[in-house]
């Protein structure tokens, strides 16, 4: 066997283990056997000594020419063992795409009070400005400054809840009205929201806490058409176009004259959705305001009555009644 | 009220269909509820004669002001004035045939406060019998039970007029006189429906020369009642004040026809007119001869209201721009009449309409008979720029905080029970409800955890296991002073996992449990930047003993934290174990910083050591974090809590704690020997305070 010989075999060799060779770390061994330093491929350099000396500059390039095929065959070999442990990898990590995504349960506002942030959005942006006002009132801010004639009828649609003489659960949020004209002056652009209280036995469609939207409006020419403007716009932003509002007379001791609105939704049935009108003369002279010079409307809109157009629902107890099945719907 | 379509025909003919009728009335302020109608099988039942007559009936609801509606007429009047067809009123003159009604009996008024107007008229030799059909189906249809024609005739001219009238049996009236008066204290009335009645000095009554025979204006008295025998009628028409009426009807409890009309008004201008025709109708259906002539005592006479008004006004409030002639128009068609004056319009209101008043009350029936619907639509210029408040920013941000810690949002009601209020321990302190609807309703909530606890309670009930839950809302409290306050508090309570699919996850490290809930507290003040928060162990009613904690921020008490107590979760039926807090959402805004200071990012490197520190029991965490903050210096920037550990490997008494330091310089980067030191520094402290050991 010459020493030419002995290359060629060494390349079978090494060819076919190559071929055999099932992971890059068996490959990365192989490289180092017949590539390292001490492998075999080197060695066969080692050899040269042994030949004649017109021989040894073939010999020299015919052991190049192997070193260069085995790394080839290394590194084809390698890339092809990459794909297949990938592959094998991918194929032992396969996951159910269709089992459910683990979460935690995100909070969401109450149904009302998406409702009122939608309140508050609108009347905002129709430039007015929300004010806080006590549920615990004076019965001189609920009753006496908005009009209220002692021992009138008017006052068997407000059946209040009294905590001492003085003081009462506020059955409107139109008591913040004299609250704020005592201390501020003309142009006013106000709201209020929140908890109101009357009477009332609870059942699907009435409460003894109810939630309510005041807004008052008083500058120097403020006319009725601008009341039927102002609910119209606010009706068609929280309802949609598609709605009517009906301004009908009505009678509230705050105002004069006074309106009640409802809408229609696609033609439906007229529901009743607050009062409203121009602020009595009489409250404005209360308040130390100039009925000559400035006029102002004002309205209340019930609050739980919208989501209950808006989302279909019938039953006015599911929203104080927090089961989670219902508020998590919205 | 029932206003039958068939009767309202007598006064107005409709030209329209009913159901637009309905929508011209609603349309111009009475209300239509419904047209309901009443069945022949009905009509029977109740005791009239089915006939083939219109048996529909407007269903109205007349607004408080309105006393006028309360009539066939009124609502003919109002049908009249916005159609324009003919209104037909009956012109009673009551011709008499008896003696004269000034020998028959004798009429004074002692309290003309409270009686305006009274006529008296005489009807002699009445036969009392059953009315006729026409007259009892009349009644049937507007909601009334015919009894006997002299009674089914005050009830009849009642519903038409809106006048509420009596009828005495003349022959037991003492002395054949009538005195309107108030009651004497103490002085007792058996009224028709054989109640005796206690009335007091502010009560009117009418009394014969011997007692009280009626209280005036609600119910009369059972000894002068008209029966089967009676042969003589002293029948009254009278108007009585308003606030006197609804007083008694209110001490009473005795709410009738008369005396709902009387709250709402009734027209002085129509006692006389209304007698009359009630004895024309008697003189009529009950063969009655009537006296001659009435006694009228009329003390409240009065000139009819002028207001003066001004076209420009109305049309400046209404934002029209109708004419004069239009307005007038509009005026004279509801019977106001009207003259040019001085530049404007002197209205002249008549007596049916005391709710008109000044001239803004003539502005709103200009717009009633104008229309609403006609009005423009404009909005008003804007004037200031639109916000919410700064409570409500402040809310809307704690929710978003709140939400984004997984917490769905509730809302409660403050009317509670007091064994509601009681669990969190400040019934003193709550405000209760002095006319209740229901003992559960009787208080005003002082905290909303109890509520929570409800609201958990009712969810468990229907199967839900996980609940993590938040409210912001009022809460109500009695002040030193004795005045009452409310403020803005934040509860949340959490039970269970807020994990809602969380398979192959370790259930139990998910569940709720006080540090989670702590979590969710810090969440809120690390948001808010609010700094300086300790917790400090308490007592509380609710809590357990040994898990509760006071939330103190610079001196200022915010709230509780803690797991309920297993007695209060008995007691709801919760089982399991819940863990709440609730702080004083007024206060944390108060204490929330408007701007936050910016801090540069770091420029040197951090340097990170685990320590692992063996400390007695009693030892609390937050003394051993400020220990090494203190014995650290400036180059701490921070200990963070990895472990903590109780267990066999060290003694019963104690627990690891595994801290991580770490340390950085704004100035330069430190150095291992430096931190090193430092580090001694803090060992050698810890040891020294709290006798420590360290492992590893």
């Amino acid at each position: 066997m010459t020493e030419f010989d002995r290359i060629t075999d060494l390349e079978k060799e090494a060819s076919s283990r190559i071929a055999s060779a099932g992971s890059t770390r068996e490959l990365d061994e192989l490289e180092v056997e017949y590539l390292g330093r001490k492998g075999k491929v080197t060695q066969l350099l080692r050899a040269i000594g042994e030949l004649s000396a017109e021989d040894r500059p073939a010999y020299g390039a015919r052991v190049n020419q192997s070193k260069g095929t085995i790394e080839g065959l290394i590194s084809e070999r390698r890339a092809q063992v990459v794909q297949e442990e990938a592959k094998k990898r991918f194929k032992a990590e396969t996951l159910d795409v269709t089992l459910p995504g683990r979460f935690y349960n995100v909070g969401q506002p109450h149904v009302l009070v998406q409702t009122m942030a939608e309140v508050k959005r609108i009347f905002t942006g129709l430039g007015y400005q929300f004010v806080e006002s006590p549920e615990v009132e004076r019965y001189r801010y609920n009753f006496e400054a908005l009009n209220y004639p002692e021992e009138h009828p008017a006052m068997d649609e407000q059946m209040s809840f009294y905590v001492t003489d003085e003081y009462l659960l506020r059955t409107q949020t139109t008591a913040v009205q004299a609250r704020v004209m005592e201390k501020q002056k003309p142009p006013l652009r106000i709201c209020t929201l929140g908890k109101c209280y009357r009477y009332d036995a609870v059942d699907a469609t009435h409460s003894h806490t109810f939630h309510q939207v005041d807004c008052f409006a008083v500058d120097e020419h403020i006319t009725m058409a601008d009341l039927k403007g102002t609910l119209v716009k606010f009706c068609q932003e929280m309802f949609g176009e598609d709605i009517r509002v009906r301004f009908r007379p009505d009678f509230f001791p705050f105002v004069e004259p006074g309106a009640e609105i409802a809408i229609s939704i696609s033609g439906g049935r007229w529901l009743e959705l607050g009062g409203a009108g121009m602020i009595h003369t009489n409250v404005l002279r209360n308040c130390g305001i100039d009925p000559e010079k400035y006029t102002g409307f004002a309205f209340g809109l019930g609050i739980d009555r919208m989501p209950m157009i808006k989302h279909g629902i019938d039953n006015l107890r599911l929203f104080m009644e927090d089961d989670l099945r219902f508020l998590r719907q919205f | 009220m029932r206003v039958p379509v068939e009767w309202l025909n007598e006064y107005v003919k409709l030209e329209a269909p009913v159901e637009e009728v309905a929508d011209l009335l609603t349309m111009a302020g009475l209300e239509v509820e419904e047209i309901d109608h009443l069945t022949a099988v009905e009509v029977a039942r109740l005791g009239g004669v089915p006939d083939a007559k219109d048996d529909r009936i407007l269903m109205t609801k007349v607004t408080p002001n309105r006393g006028d509606w309360l009539s066939m007429l009124g609502v003919a009047r109002e049908i009249s004035a916005v159609t324009g067809w003919k209104l037909k009123t009956p012109k009673p003159i009551a011709k008499g045939t008896a003696p004269a009604t000034e020998s028959l009996i004798k009429i004074s008024i002692t309290a003309p406060d409270l009686c305006p107007r009274y006529a008296g008229i005489v009807i002699r030799n009445v036969v009392i019998k059953e009315s006729p059909d026409w007259l009892k189906n009349r009644l049937i249809r507007a909601g009334m039970r015919p009894i006997n024609n002299i009674v089914d005739i005050t009830n009849y001219v009642m519903l038409e007029y809106g006048q509420p009238l009596h009828a005495f049996d003349y022959d037991l009236l003492t002395g054949k006189e009538i005195i309107v008066r108030r009651a004497r204290e103490g002085e007792t009335i058996t009224t028709i429906d054989e109640i005796e009645r206690k009335l007091s000095a502010d009560t009117l009554v009418i009394a014969d020369s011997n007692r009280a025979v009626a209280v005036a204006g609600v119910m009369g008295g059972s000894e002068s009642e008209v029966g089967p025998n009676t042969k003589n009628i002293m029948l009254e028409s009278a108007n009585f004040n308003a606030v006197s009426i609804r007083r008694t009807s209110k001490l009473l409890s005795l709410v009738t026809e008369s005396s709902y009309r009387f709250e709402r008004g009734v027209d002085p201008g129509i006692t006389d007119e209304a007698a009359k025709r009630a004895a024309e109708l008697m003189q009529e259906l009950a063969d009655g001869e009537i006296s001659q002539g009435i006694v009228d005592v009329f003390p409240g006479k009065s000139e009819p209201r002028v207001i003066f008004v001004r076209p420009e006004r109305v049309n400046w409030l209404l934002g029209t721009n109708l004419d004069v002639k239009k307005m007038t128009a509009c005026l004279e068609a509801l019977q106001f009449s009207t003259k040019l004056a001085g530049g404007g319009i002197e209205v002249t209101v008549p007596t049916f309409r005391p709710d008109v008043e000044q001239e803004v009350d003539v502005i709103e029936e200009i717009a009633r008979i104008y229309g609403y619907e006609n009005l423009g639509v404009t909005l008003p210029s804007a004037a200031v720029e639109g916000k919410d408040s700064r409570e409500g920013l402040f809310t809307q941000r704690l929710r978003g905080i709140l939400m984004a810690c997984g917490m769905q949002e509730v809302l409660t009601h403050s009317l509670i029970d007091p064994q509601s209020v009681q669990i969190s321990g400040l019934l003193e302190e709550s405000l209760a409800i002095r006319n209740p609807l229901s003992e559960d309703t009787s208080r005003l909530r002082t905290a909303l955890a109890p509520n929570l606890l409800h609201v958990i309670s009712r969810n468990r009930s229907v199967g839900q296991k996980d609940i993590s839950i938040f409210e912001i809302g009022k809460v109500y409290h009695w002040l030193e002073v004795g005045a009452p306050t409310e403020h803005r508090s934040l509860a949340v309570a959490m039970t269970g996992s807020q994990w809602s699919c969380a398979w192959n996850l370790d259930k139990d490290a998910l569940n709720a449990d006080f540090y989670l809930a702590k979590g969710a507290l810090e969440r809120i003040f690390d948001c808010l930047h609010v700094s300086g928060v300790v917790f400090e162990p308490i007592q509380h009613p609710m809590l357990h003993p040994t898990r509760a904690a006071r939330i103190v921020v610079n001196g200022t008490e915010l709230g509780v934290l803690g797991e309920v107590s297993s007695e209060v979760l008995d007691k709801l039926d919760i089982r399991g174990r819940v863990y709440v807090f609730e702080i004083d959402v007024d206060r944390l805004m108060i204490l929330t910083p408007e701007a936050v200071g910016y801090k540069p990012l770091p420029r040197f490197p951090a340097v990170y050591r685990h320590l692992a520190v063996v400390v007695k029991q009693e030892v609390p965490y937050a003394e051993v974090k400020r220990l090494v903050v203190e014995s650290g210096g400036e180059i701490i920037e921070d200990v963070e809590l990895l472990d903590v550990y109780t267990g066999t490997q060290i003694k019963e008494d104690e627990r690891n704690l595994t801290l991580s330091i770490i340390f950085r310089s704004s100035e330069r980067t430190l150095t291992d020997e430096e931190v090193a030191g430092v580090l001694e520094a803090i060992k050698a402290s810890l040891v020294k305070e709290f006798g420590v050991t360290f492992r590893g």
